[in-house]
């Protein structure tokens, strides 16, 4: 019988990289690394030993075709070799200096501490509103831009008592415009729908309603922030579909913004 | 402050995976270009033969393409979450294999000499030269390892062993096991720091 526990939890990244963990060891290794920022960077860098290790093996190469066979399972079309250079159109250079940029600012975003989420949530909710856009490339192309532009910061607001539902605000300072993405919202009452407000000196502002699709998500394009002043927070509640001036509900969701 | 720094995901890697995480698919052919070869070399040492290989790399894209919205940047590098996907798959790959060659009875293993030719794969010379003195390093830090440490490592990330099966398979303590897989990883860490993925991003 293995008795992991004796191991100190430590020492165990290694061979948690590796892959060479039982089943039980690697969840009782996984409640600790979910408590330490050191082992998770520890592990990490071996992740990065492990990717290297099939170099040392024997020489080997994949044919040439096997480029287009994985464009096209990923259902891309089959492109130029050349694709990851950017073309001489203007637009695809333009664009791509933008997602060079966009992933500087995401990457400060997720430095920022309480107004942080995680990587794969910023990724999943892009990937929502891209598809919520519509199917036209152009459509989707646009909120992605705007969502993703250089500047542009996001901001999760989270439930009181309860982590599950969400709010992300694609925060755009530049162009006084915010993005509502919000998931796992509960459904309202007739007649009812989510406000959000703007905490902006002190003091709650009336912004948008909007009501949550039956699977819980409600996306909403462009919300204008309000000029001047210093704003601090959002916040959402729920209000009679009209909206209203001051807030008549408790606070459901809340969060802080960054500092400009 | 020290965290962060050292293991920091590169923007531009980060900037592919969040453009396939937006369903943009021509994120896919880059990613390909920086990774597709490593990927294939852990499909090959896996499966040990080229259709398979391939087969399994073509897998671990369209996994990654799904996959691509719960990228965690924070739990380390796109090259190090890709080649974990292309382990995975070719792991299975050869579980199955297994599976199906019980059946039949037929056990013997389709390892060719040859493997298509160098070259095909990376146009710009560059690469090619990176990607050479990166395999010259890895060969040079396993050889810098005992016999029993390489083999530890060895039987659990390309044949998907745990410390126990691997003491098992060798009739050795699992205490012992377990230090030869520690120090050996420690050993190649020191040795193949400079030489990770992330570099010079």
């Amino acid at each position: 019988m293995t008795r992991p526990d004796q191991d100190s939890p430590r020492d165990l990244a290694a061979a948690y990289a590796l892959g060479a963990l039982s089943r039980d060891e690697a969840a009782r290794f996984e409640a600790y690394l979910a408590t330490s920022a050191e082992a998770r960077d520890e592990v990490s860098e071996y992740r990065e030993v492990a990717a290297l290790l099939a170099l040392g093996g024997p020489e080997s190469a994949p044919g040439r075709a096997l480029r287009d066979r994985v464009l096209a399972r990923a259902g891309v079309q089959s492109a130029p070799p050349q694709a990851s250079a950017p073309r001489a159109s203007g637009g695809r250079a333009r664009e791509y200096g933008l997602w060079v940029a966009l992933a500087a600012s995401l990457l400060l975003v997720m430095g920022l501490g309480a107004a942080v989420l995680s990587t794969a949530r910023q990724l999943a909710a892009a990937k929502q509103i891209a598809a919520s856009a519509g199917q036209q490339l152009a459509a989707r192309d646009a909120t992605l831009d705007a969502i993703l532009a250089p500047g542009v910061q996001l901001v999760q607001l989270t439930a009181s008592g309860d982590p599950e539902p969400g709010i992300q605000l694609f925060w755009d300072r530049q162009r006084h415009r915010a993005i509502v993405n919000g998931y796992r919202l509960r459904p309202v009452a007739q007649g009812k729908a989510y406000q959000l407000w703007f905490i902006k000196d002190g003091k709650p502002v009336p912004s948008v309603t909007f009501k949550p699709a039956p699977d819980g998500r409600a996306s909403v394009g462009t919300v204008p922030l309000p000029a001047d002043g210093s704003i601090s927070a959002a916040a959402v509640t729920v209000e009679p579909e009209a909206g209203s001036l001051q807030p008549t509900s408790p606070i459901l969701l809340v969060g802080t913004l960054p500092k400009s | 402050m020290s965290d962060g720094a050292p293991h920091s995901v590169s923007a531009a890697d980060f900037a592919l995976v969040a453009r396939a995480a937006a369903g943009d698919q021509r994120a896919i052919g880059p990613l390909y270009d920086r990774y597709g070869a490593v990927l294939y070399a852990v499909a090959y040492r896996i499966v040990g033969q080229a259709a398979d290989a391939e087969e399994v790399v073509a897998d671990a894209f369209a996994q990654a393409w799904r996959d691509a919205p719960r990228f965690d940047a924070g739990r380390g590098s796109v090259a190090g979450w890709l080649t974990m996907i292309a382990r995975s798959r070719a792991l299975d790959l050869v579980r199955a294999r297994t599976r199906r060659d019980r059946i039949t009875a037929s056990a013997a293993a389709d390892r060719p000499e040859h493997s298509p030719a160098m070259g095909d794969f990376r146009p710009d010379p560059a690469g090619a030269l990176e990607h050479a003195e990166r395999r010259r390093e890895v060969r040079q830090a396993l050889a810098s390892l005992s016999a029993p440490q390489r083999e530890a490592i060895e039987l659990a990330y390309f044949e998907g062993l745990s410390q126990s099966e691997i003491a098992e398979r060798l009739q050795e303590p699992l205490g012992t096991v377990k230090t030869r897989v520690r120090l050996g990883m420690q050993k190649l860490r020191e040795c193949l720091r400079p030489f990770y993925f992330e570099r010079g991003q």
